[in-house]
């Protein structure tokens, strides 16, 4: 048997399977000694036969370019996953199943080439990791993340806003990019803190506490106003990942951003693209 | 959708596809929905708003939520009646979106 621990954001994962596996680098500095688990993904060589026969799926991950993955509900309460290949697009890569205390994975997946498999291809490793939020002080957000060695900041906003632009921009300035693209933020004690996540690329697992989330977007010049109250919570929550056939997941959500949002402030922050945002954000936080 | 207008019935029913929280004085409404694309159709509703949502079943018409309203809050018919239009209003363009 063999068995892989991995830990994002503070939850351990256990990966067991008889076949041999190989993960993406991008979870190899993931990677820890042997642990406890708070998630069990047990991988399996091959893909079970028409294993969604009569029903019909509760949600479909998909937009007008690419169908990522779908979502049945079994007769047994379990979630089943018909993971799509991103490359083939129609082709079913992965088939899994998740008991109902979203703890417990059995992954299906198509062997790779050398007879391995990857349990974790994507999407699967972010579907993972967002079920492991759904029942922790935790949401699964896309943003950009940095930390100047005082205040940890997220940026957030739509494919193009700038999120991967705000990176660069404070990266050059020489402060700590926690991630560019997809974090986890926790509640830890009375604090908020926002980890990165494995991508394609490596980079060492890191976190931040969480300070103020800004919602971005380009402006012809720098401006910025604090939302409060409901419009905060939803428009963080726009950003957040979300499987939202479930009314507990979206209970969990509210909840969590809810709360959130009494301690990080939020901010809509139009801007220039160039250095001189640090200090205009820096000048224009309340908080 | 803009039956609903005449019948706040159909709203009532479609309430159960929506989970809410209060936050304040308002409140924040988020579909349940079977696909990503329409993740981001979740809106908030002033304390009016809020209030109108909560009350709805009440009401078999128009004229019963107006009158639910300056029951509860201190606002004359006109002003009441608008806050109803603007209510319905804000629900008729969003709620197609997602069903």
């Amino acid at each position: 048997m063999n068995t892989i621990w991995i830990q994002i954001a503070g939850f351990k994962i256990r990966l067991t399977s008889e076949s041999e596996m190989e993960l993406e680098e991008g979870y190899f500095p993931f990677i820890i000694p042997e642990s406890s688990a708070d998630i069990d993904v047990q991988g399996y060589s091959g893909l079970p036969e028409n294993p969604f026969t009569g029903l019909l799926p509760v949600f479909e991950a998909e937009n007008d370019d690419q169908k990522f993955y779908s979502i049945y509900r079994l007769a047994d309460h379990r979630l089943g996953f018909a993971v799509y290949n991103q490359r083939e697009r129609t082709d079913i890569q992965q088939i899994a199943f998740l008991s109902v205390d979203y703890r417990h994975w059995e992954v299906y997946s198509r062997p790779l080439a050398d007879n391995k498999i990857n349990p974790l291809r994507y999407p699967m490793g972010p579907i993972i990791m967002y079920y492991m939020t759904v029942n922790a002080d935790a949401v699964l957000i896309h943003a950009s993340c940095i930390y100047d060695g005082v205040k940890g900041r997220i940026f957030s906003g739509f494919s193009g806003t700038g999120k991967s632009t705000t990176s660069r921009i404070w990266a050059e300035a020489g402060y700590l990019v926690i991630n560019d693209d997809r974090l986890i933020i926790r509640k830890e004690g009375d604090d908020y803190y926002a980890h990165n996540t494995p991508m394609y690329y490596v980079d060492q697992p890191k976190k931040t506490i969480l300070n103020s989330a800004f919602l971005i977007s380009h402006s012809p010049e720098n401006r910025i106003k604090k939302l409060n109250g409901a419009i905060a919570v939803t428009r963080v929550l726009a950003f957040c990942i979300q499987n939202n056939f479930d009314p507990d997941f979206v209970n969990n959500n509210l909840a969590f951003l809810s709360n959130m949002c009494k301690k990080v402030s939020v901010y809509e922050l139009g801007f220039v693209p160039d250095s001189k945002m640090i200090d205009f954000v820096r000048q224009n936080e309340t908080e | 959708m803009i039956r609903m207008t005449n019948n706040l019935k159909i709203l009532s029913e479609l309430k159960s596809q929506f989970v809410t929280r209060a936050i304040g004085d308002e409140l924040v409404i988020v579909p349940l929905t079977g696909n990503v694309a329409k993740m981001n159709e979740l809106f908030t509703l002033n304390a009016t708003g809020k209030f109108i949502w909560e009350n709805v079943e009440k009401a078999d018409t128009v004229d019963d939520l107006v009158g639910i309203l300056t029951d509860e809050f201190d606002i004359d018919t006109d002003k009441a009646r608008n806050d109803v239009a603007s209510f319905l209003h804000k629900l008729e363009t969003t709620l197609p979106k997602v069903h």
